[in-house]
């Protein structure tokens, strides 16, 4: 809203108050002033005349001007480019030295000829192009004729001197949508008296004007039939009030409309009667046709649109827009004028439907006061009996539905105290209701009443008593200090400490911590999605087809991320994100890890490039980390008809019988498609089930105290034959003697065939005793008999 | 007369092992007199020939210099050790600035150090961390939070639907709801970090997604003064001992009375700067009192139990504080963007 601080001061004495301090006084009660603008400056400003004006000899559009500026300054010459320059007229000049939005006017030499000074446009002066009209935007302003020649204090003669304050209006206060609402807000802020007066019309006929509604959307519909009325331009100051307040001025009459409504919140609307089939307009929300508006659009109207008719035909889509076929024109000479009161949501979904906004529809979707309907319509006959030269007005018709509700609150000092920590006393608290037009009625010791202001729709309980007090009376009053609570263990629940923990791990580990956007595209949503499929949300009204999707996996977006790395010459990556998931059937907490290129922190000088190994690690060390014993997970060959995942180099993770995730090397095609040059692992998984997993207490094993034997095996096995094979064939058939048994050595090509590998293993054997010589010797025998029994290798040391 | 020749060799030993600087010349040195060739041994074989009355002392004297003379040598061996490990060691000599065999450290978006450090503070306060749903209803994400359909509210806030009644959260507040009707009227202290959504295209400053982190508490006999003394506290360990806090009255529905909190411009100290627009203050977050009727729906009698609530939004303070400019920088992840940053001690 922006707000005349000129305007303001018509209705109430501010003193030596500046513009900044009666925004901060605003801003301080929770109506927040964004900024303050001047609507125009510019110094060394003073009208002139044109005495002569001559075509520059050297230009096609350049005049040379002989301007008087009055007694003070004389005749000064000026090159003037505007196509409207002419003798007679009255004009704006910039006198040499003068400062303007756009820079300082200097003394010049313009082609030739010297030219000491500017005639200006309004948009010179700073106003915005928004506010003028077309033929004032591209020549000079054009004074009155009656302008006094001379006159240094232009902005002031044209009404400029304004300063505006541009106010948010928060949802709970659409009453400061009006400006004797926002002097009323002010004047209690400073304390001031408000002088904002009231007019009367008496009705000089019964009119035959039929009001209603049929429609619970429309709760109040005035009216009053004038006669006699004549268009023509609005007076200086109405024209001056829009124009400070950002609306266009068109004639008198739609001006004093939007005039009226800026003054008290009340939007109008005219009607030419004439044009009218019926003396009637009547509310409705069960029309179906289309609207030709004023705007000469066609428009459908549907089922729930508020709309004014007359003769069951739509003559007003209500607060949004009147129609053609009634309108108010230039030959205009009677009208019916309208103040209704409209279902906000109801203004709101014709408005967004048909993407017809205004500063009534505006007014009506935030709400407005039900009960000014009278008050407001004989301000506007007022205004259009002095300049309108309205005739005949008739009585005001009315329809409203309920009664002003008695809005009565009843209200305890100690609860207000209580609520805002402070300590004001009954006065205190008495006087700045007082001063808001919050009438404390009854008092009986700690309980009063209070009445509230019709105007405020957002007051409707004993805590919103408490807003207005501390507003104004301001939170430097209130006691900081701690609450008293009960002590208690916060901290975080186990499953948060555990996703904590595998965060710190990973970034402890020298992964980058990333974040990722959740809405993806519907074709991105799929990929490399390397757990089950799941149902995606899909957004109803998504912004692009870039976000549509509400992502059930990280990994694609992860993968992304490394992409725009790699472009950005960022090419050795370990990237990981940690985020909660979401389909239609499940939520959970994933993890996605992308390494790309090589490893080169670990050690600069020797580059170890990444492969299916490193990320197996990194899973390994998560279940470690969290304490989970090796025995319950298993890796499995991954297998999908995607080209995602190298099909020999990627695994599945099962724990506790469930895959909860994949990792793997890229497939060839796939780091083709995604512009990798090097190679990429990715791993996606689950973690809700680690996060929840149980572990069990570890009770100690004791350390024996007897020596074990380490022993070396090394054999030829088929390359089908897995390194957990061997591992497992060799801790089976040990008996529990083998206490560990671990691979240290794979080597496939010359010298051995081309289906076998030559495996060496370790085996460190272990008792509650000495072991003898024959133990380990048979131990041994046993293992290389099992090995070579069940897969078939041959023992070479 | 043998007597002065064992002297005389004892002397040249002495000599030529003052002079030995190296352990091959000491082997040889050593060789020439200790070894069973050597002058003092072949004076040894010539002890037969002495009266007998002799042979015992000169055998005597024979065996002290040969002992004086090994001792010599020990010490000479040690001093040369020493030398050539001297030497060794030297030309063992590395460039101490080649890289380093890292024990790795990641980078960490900034985002989650806020996150981390903010969550950490009012852990240590005794808060617990609740979580919500980011998909969300209604009911939850507005008309628990005093925000019926319809409301002028809900403009405020644009809004991703997946269907009438289901969205993407717009705050992360519903998680007040939730923790409320969970807790069933017993005393609460929550903070909840969350993602949130909003129908905002993304330039430097909006962004689509974006994260905040609600704070709640329910008990009885709470005041704004407790809220005004909690968030003092947070910004003090978050921001610096020297901040100060200003609470400035707004609008929300689910809170009344609602304030804005400013804290002093970190970058001028309250002074007035460019980055606060000559203010002395910086808007940080929301809160205010929870409105009666969000109790009351919530399963909270609102005569017995009042509360507060706050709600910070997490890459606004990253932002501040770091001076990012460009808040889709979160969301690109350029390494040496993440690498400016590390996991808070």
């Amino acid at each position: 809203m922006l707000v005349s601080l000129k305007s303001v001061k018509k209705y109430v004495d501010l003193g030596n108050l500046s513009a900044e301090e009666v925004a901060n006084g605003l801003t301080f009660a929770g109506i927040e002033v964004e900024e303050v603008v001047k609507l125009a400056s510019g110094t060394n400003l003073v009208i002139g005349h044109i005495l002569e004006c001559e075509k520059h000899p050297d230009s096609d559009h350049l005049h040379i001007l002989k301007v008087d500026l009055g007694p003070i300054y004389g005749v000064e010459q000026i090159v003037c480019g505007a196509p409207n320059a002419r003798i007679g007229l009255n004009v704006i000049v910039a006198r040499v030295g003068a400062k303007l939005p756009g820079g300082e006017i200097k003394k010049g030499v313009i082609r030739g000829v010297e030219s000491n000074g500017m005639c200006c446009s309004l948009l010179e002066l700073g106003v915005d192009s928004k506010y003028l009209r077309k033929e004032q935007t591209e020549g000079i302003e054009e004074l009155p004729l009656d302008a006094e020649v001379g006159n240094e204090d232009v902005l002031g003669y044209l009404g400029l001197d304004d300063e505006i304050l541009n106010l948010k209006v928060l949802a709970n206060r659409p009453d400061l949508l009006s400006l004797y609402n926002v002097v009323r807000e002010i004047a209690a802020i400073f304390s001031k008296e408000v002088k904002i007066p009231s007019y009367e019309v008496k009705d000089s006929f019964k009119t035959n004007l039929v009001v209603g509604s049929s429609s619970w959307r429309c709760s109040q519909f005035s009216g009053r039939e004038i006669k006699g009325i004549k268009i023509k331009e609005s007076p200086k100051f109405i024209k001056e009030s829009l124009l400070a307040m950002g609306i266009r001025s068109i004639n008198n009459i739609v001006d004093i409309g939007n005039y009226v409504m800026l003054l008290t919140g009340q939007p109008l609307h005219m009607y030419d009667a004439d044009k009218l089939d019926k003396a009637e307009l009547i509310a409705k929300d069960d029309l179906v046709c289309d609207f030709v508006a004023l705007d000469e659009q066609t428009y459908k109207v549907e089922k729930d649109d508020i709309v004014i008719t007359s003769n069951n035909k739509a003559m007003c889509l209500g607060g949004v827009m009147g129609s053609l076929a009634c309108a108010v024109d230039d030959k205009s000479t009677h009208i019916y004028i309208e103040a209704a009161s409209f279902d906000g949501a109801s203004i709101r979904h014709t408005s967004n439907r048909l993407g017809l906004s205004s500063e009534s529809s505006q007014r009506f979707v935030k709400g407005t006061n039900h009960y000014q309907s009278e008050e407001v319509i004989n301000f506007a006959s007022y205004l259009i009996k002095e300049y309108c030269e309205g005739k005949e007005f008739s009585d005001i018709v009315k329809y409203q539905k309920e009664e002003k509700p008695v809005s009565q609150l009843k209200c305890h000092y100690s609860y207000i105290n209580n609520r805002l920590g402070t300590s004001f006393s009954k006065n205190d608290i008495k006087n700045v209701l007082n001063r808001l037009y919050f009438n404390v009625d009854k008092e009986n010791g700690d309980e009063f009443e209070v009445s509230i202001p019709a105007f405020r729709l957002d007051v409707t309980c004993e805590a919103d008593i408490s807003e207005e007090v501390i507003r104004v009376l301001g939170f430097e009053n209130v006691k900081s200090e701690l609450p008293l609570l009960d002590a208690k263990v916060g901290g975080l629940s186990l499953r948060q400490s555990r996703l904590r923990k595998i965060r710190d791990y990973l970034a402890l580990n020298g992964l980058d911590e990333c974040l990722t956007y959740s809405l993806v595209s519907k074709e991105n949503s799929s990929k490399f999605n390397l757990l089950h499929e799941e149902e995606h949300y899909k957004l109803l009204n998504p912004l692009t087809d870039e976000r549509e999707y509400f992502r059930t996996h990280i990994l694609y977006s992860l993968l992304e991320s490394a992409e725009y790395n790699v472009n950005r010459q960022n090419k050795d990556l370990k990237l990981f994100e940690t985020s909660n998931m979401m389909s239609l059937s499940s939520r959970s907490e994933h993890l996605a890890v992308v390494l790309v290129g090589a490893d080169y922190v670990r050690d600069l000088m020797v580059k170890s490039p990444f492969g299916f190994f490193h990320m197996k690690g990194i899973v390994e060390g998560i279940f470690a980390l969290l304490g989970i014993e090796s025995s319950r997970y298993k890796f499995e060959r991954y297998s999908s008809y995607k080209e995602e995942l190298h099909p020999g180099k990627s695994a599945k993770i099962i724990f506790q019988n469930v895959c909860i995730g994949a990792f793997g090397e890229l497939h060839p095609n796939a780091l083709k498609a995604l512009g990798f040059k090097s190679s990429v692992v990715a791993l996606e998984m689950d973690l809700e089930p680690l996060l929840n997993a149980k572990v069990s207490l570890v009770k100690m094993t004791p350390i024996s105290k007897f020596p074990t034997v380490s022993r070396d095996l090394a054999m030829l096995v088929s390359k089908s034959v897995s390194a957990s094979d061997i591992i497992r064939v060799i801790k089976t058939s040990g008996k529990g003697l083998v206490k560990e048994a671990r691979i240290f050595d794979v080597y496939e090509g010359s010298g051995i065939a081309d289906d076998v590998k030559s495996v060496a293993v370790n085996i460190v054997i272990g008792k509650e005793e000495t072991l003898t010589d024959k133990e380990i010797t048979d131990l041994l025998d046993k293992i290389k008999y099992e090995l070579a029994k069940s897969l078939n290798a041959t023992i070479r040391m | 007369m043998e007597k002065e020749k064992i002297t005389k060799i004892y002397e040249d030993a002495e000599r030529e092992v003052s002079e030995i600087d190296s352990s091959e010349k000491l082997q040889e040195t050593k060789v020439k007199f200790l070894a069973k060739k050597s002058v003092l041994m072949s004076l040894l074989s010539s002890l037969g020939l002495l009266p007998p009355e002799e042979r015992k002392s000169f055998g005597q004297s024979l065996n002290e210099v040969r002992e004086k003379i090994a001792r010599l040598f020990e010490v000479k061996e040690e001093e040369i050790r020493k030398v050539e490990l001297q030497k060794k060691l030297q030309k063992e000599q590395i460039d101490i600035t080649l890289p380093a065999k890292n024990m790795d450290v990641g980078g960490v978006n900034p985002f989650y150090v806020v996150k981390d450090e903010i969550t950490d503070i009012f852990l240590n306060m005794g808060f617990e961390v609740a979580d919500g749903p980011e998909v969300e209803t209604d009911l939850f994400n507005f008309e628990l939070l005093n925000i019926p359909k319809d409301h002028p509210a809900r403009d405020m806030q644009d809004t991703f639907y997946i269907s009438e009644n289901v969205l993407l959260r717009t705050h992360t507040s519903p998680v007040q709801a939730h923790t409320m009707q969970a807790a069933e009227g017993k005393p609460i202290r929550i903070i909840c970090p969350g993602k949130t959504y909003r129908r905002d295209d993304d330039d430097a400053t909006h962004s689509h997604q974006f994260a905040q982190i609600e704070g709640l508490v329910i008990d009885k006999n709470i005041n704004i003064g407790h809220l005004k003394a909690t968030l003092e506290l947070f910004v003090k360990k978050m921001f610096g001992e020297k901040r100060e806090i200003r609470l400035r009255p707004s609008y929300f529905p689910f809170t009344e009375p609602s304030v804005e909190v400013d804290i002093t411009c970190a970058n001028c100290n309250g002074k007035g700067c460019s980055m606060c627009k000559g203010t002395g203050y910086i808007e940080i977050l929301g809160g205010g009192m929870v409105h009666p009727n969000v109790l009351k729906m919530n399963g909270y009698d609102p005569d017995v139990y009042s509360g507060f609530a706050f709600g910070i939004g997490i890459e606004r303070v990253a932002i501040l504080r770091y001076g990012i400019d460009d808040i889709r920088k979160f969301y690109q992840n350029d390494v040496r963007f993440l690498h400016q940053y590390r996991k808070k001690a």
